[in-house]
């Protein structure tokens, strides 16, 4: 024979089974599709940092090697100024310049005295 | 029920042979993976290495870091000056084929023009021609104009090009860079590694466009070593004014070369060193005969001649067997091993007894012998102790015969064994007015340096230091030599007497007042065929000497040297350059006579 109780709150229609649970827990979860989802999803950002990231360092390589081909054009530069400037300071150039043609030769005057 | 058989409806049992195609299809399929596995084996296993470099290859970036070349200084008054430099230029090359031949032309013919190597119509004629270098040389911002027209198939090549800015002066002291980039013959041989620096090494992941990314583990940049500024003590006015002069030397007698060297005999510094005819370092393949590299200062041995009586008198003086007044008697020639040796002055004045300060003047051999002998202890005949006493001062004490140890490309030269072989006697007597040996010009300017200076041997040298950052810093790159092998006795009466030489009576009224200046000649007969040419239809002549201040020790020693092939030229001809140079260093250096 099935006995009843009858709870302290009062009986009422809705009494409690013996042996059975009052709470029913039911699991819950993400479906699939949404797991599939959020996975994708965190993959593309995860992808997209490290594409950011590596498109920023191969920026700078880019960068540095702008900058060095900028210095070795500089350089080169000044090696050519260098280069003019020995040659318009040679003596050649020196000897056969308008300015040396009209000097008038050079004459020892003597010593100062010590 | 009966069983109803098929079989005689079928051809050749299909069932069986279905089942046969299908196993000789697994087995081919299971044979054709096993091979695949077996390759991918050998790729993943065994080939493993090889592929990894191959990858590697297609996205490693491996490049040499090209170190600079070292310039190269002179001084000017007293500050470095430039006169071997790098610059960057370029050749041109097109394809004629696809290259427009008026865009190219005008191109070239408005900014190039000078650079140009071939003719350019001929270029165009040539059937089936797909590669020319049109243009050598080019400099920086002109490549950059004819680049900007952007002309078809017009590809331009980098080169680093060593200039020499001065153009041929001292060339056969610099030298030259071939087009590997070695420094060949003088100072850019001889100093080639110091010069030339250390190549670095980049290795680098890159991409596509060959340009270097920071990913990866394996990248490496070892920075090159850029080559050492050297700076030369080489004066360049004065090497300037010394070329030209030995020029109009040449060209006012028979000489075809000269050689001069202007020294500080109290540091060993050379001031001057010239090789005449000058080529062009820059265009150095021009050069029609490889002598002309030379540099016959020292790399070319010689007999000098009278001149190396300076060093058997020194010899003897500093033995304290002879001095300025020891006299001897002079018959004008000597009978040494059967053979006859004469002086070249036979007047009759000079028969009978001399002092030696009268045979240097007029350069007796019979008085450079006669010091040999005193040496010896015997003034009646050689002996094996004057012999061995000679060969000491010559090559230990003179360092005759062996390399200096200057900065420079050296011959050693030669000085015979004074007891081995026949003939030592007159060998040595030979010796003693420079004959039967070998010495170069350095060589013998430096013992002289020793005789005039008091006494000291120092080890020349033609480097003062390097350039860092546009400040010189004092730098050696030689062991340096300094000996005491002479008295300053010694040393004082061999200029009293090289000072005579020039005062009494030839030479006199060419030398400014308030200056010593003392000298040596020397007329050196060459061998032919194995033997000196008694005709004296070729010979050498040199001179060397030094200057100074009156009553003080030496500035400067001057040694010069001229031939010229099937020429007399003797020492005469050579003392006319040495006045010239030696009044020049006076002005140029501002020497200030005795008060």
């Amino acid at each position: 024979m099935q006995q009843t109780y009858t709870t302290r709150r009062g009986s009422s229609s809705n009494t409690f089974a013996r042996n059975r649970n009052t709470v029913r827990h039911t699991k819950r979860s993400l479906g699939s599709i949404s797991q599939i989802v959020i996975v994708s999803m965190l993959t593309l950002v995860f992808g997209l940092i490290y594409v950011a990231e590596g498109t920023k360092a191969t920026s700078f390589d880019y960068e540095i090697s702008s900058v060095e081909s900028e210095i070795t054009e500089m350089n080169a530069k000044k090696d050519d100024l260098a280069v003019e400037k020995a040659r318009l300071n040679s003596v050649a150039t020196a000897k056969n310049s308008t300015v040396a043609a009209a000097m008038e030769d050079a004459t020892v005057t003597g010593y100062a005295a010590d | 029920m009966p069983r109803i058989s098929y079989q005689h409806l079928t051809t050749a049992t299909p069932v069986v042979s279905t089942h046969h195609r299908i196993k000789i299809l697994k087995k081919v399929v299971l044979v054709a993976l096993a091979i695949i596995a077996v390759r991918l084996f050998f790729i993943q296993i065994i080939e493993h290495n090889d592929w990894l470099a191959k990858a590697d290859e297609q996205h490693t970036l491996l490049e040499t870091i090209v170190a600079k070349r070292g310039e190269i200084y002179m001084m000017d008054k007293g500050e470095p000056v430039a006169v071997a430099l790098n610059q960057t230029t370029y050749q041109i090359i097109i394809d004629p084929a696809v290259t427009d031949k008026d865009e190219i032309k005008h191109a070239l013919e408005a900014h190039a023009k000078e650079y140009i190597v071939v003719d350019l119509e001929e270029v165009y004629r040539t059937e089936g021609l797909r590669y020319s270098i049109v243009a050598k040389n080019v400099p920086r911002d002109v490549a950059n104009k004819i680049a900007e027209k952007n002309i078809s198939a017009v590809w331009f090549q980098k080169n680093n090009q060593r200039v020499y800015p001065e153009g041929e002066m001292a060339s056969g002291l610099l030298g030259f860079v071939n087009a590997d980039g070695l420094g060949q013959y003088g100072v850019e041989g001889s100093l080639n590694d110091l010069l030339s620096g250390k190549d670095g090494l980049l290795k680098t992941t890159a991409d596509v466009n060959k340009v270097a990314l920071s990913i990866g583990n394996d990248n490496i940049k070892i920075p090159a070593e850029d080559g050492k500024n050297i700076v030369l003590s080489v004066d360049r006015g004065l090497q300037k004014g010394v070329e030209e002069l030995a020029v109009e030397s040449i060209n006012s007698t028979a000489a075809t070369n000269a050689a001069a060297i202007v020294m500080n005999p109290n540091t060993g510094e050379i001031l001057a060193m010239a090789n005449l005819p000058n080529y062009n370092p820059g265009d150095y393949g021009a050069v029609k005969d490889a002598s002309a590299y030379m540099n016959y200062t020292t790399e070319v041995p010689y007999e000098p001649a009278s001149v190396c009586k300076n060093f058997a008198f020194s010899a003897a003086i500093n033995e304290g067997v002879m001095t300025p007044d020891t006299t001897y008697f002079n018959e004008g020639y000597e009978i040494i091993d059967g053979w006859k040796i004469q002086n070249a002055e036979q007047r009759s004045s000079l028969y009978g007894t001399i002092n030696m300060r009268t045979a240097l003047y007029w350069s007796l051999n019979t008085g450079s012998i006669y010091a040999l002998k005193l040496l010896g202890g015997n003034p009646g005949a050689i002996t094996a102790q004057g012999r061995e006493k000679l060969y000491d001062y010559y090559y230990n004490k003179f360092r005759l015969g062996q390399a200096t140890g200057i900065e420079l490309i050296e011959a050693e030269g030669y000085i015979p064994d004074p007891n081995e072989g026949w003939g030592r006697d007159s060998v040595y007597a030979n010796m003693t007015f420079g004959q039967n040996l070998g010495i170069t010009m350095l060589q013998t300017a430096t013992a002289f340096s020793a005789v005039v200076n008091g006494g000291t041997y120092h080890t020349p040298t033609i480097v003062k230091g390097v350039l860092e950052d546009g400040e010189l810093k004092a730098e050696s790159f030689i062991e340096k030599i300094n000996d005491k092998i002479l008295s300053d006795d010694t040393s004082a009466m061999m200029r009293e007497m090289l000072i005579n030489n020039r005062n009494y009576k030839v030479r006199g009224g060419i030398d400014k007042a308030g200056y010593a200046i003392g000298g040596k000649s020397g007329t050196a007969q060459v061998i032919k065929d194995g033997a000196y040419d008694d005709t004296m239809s070729e010979t050498v002549g040199t001179y060397i000497g030094f200057v100074g201040p009156e009553g003080e020790l030496p500035n400067y020693v001057i040694m010069v040297k001229m031939w010229g092939e099937g020429q007399y030229l003797d020492g005469g001809i050579a003392s006319n350059l040495f006045d010239s140079l030696s009044n020049y260093v006076i002005n140029y250096l501002k020497i200030k006579p005795k008060a």
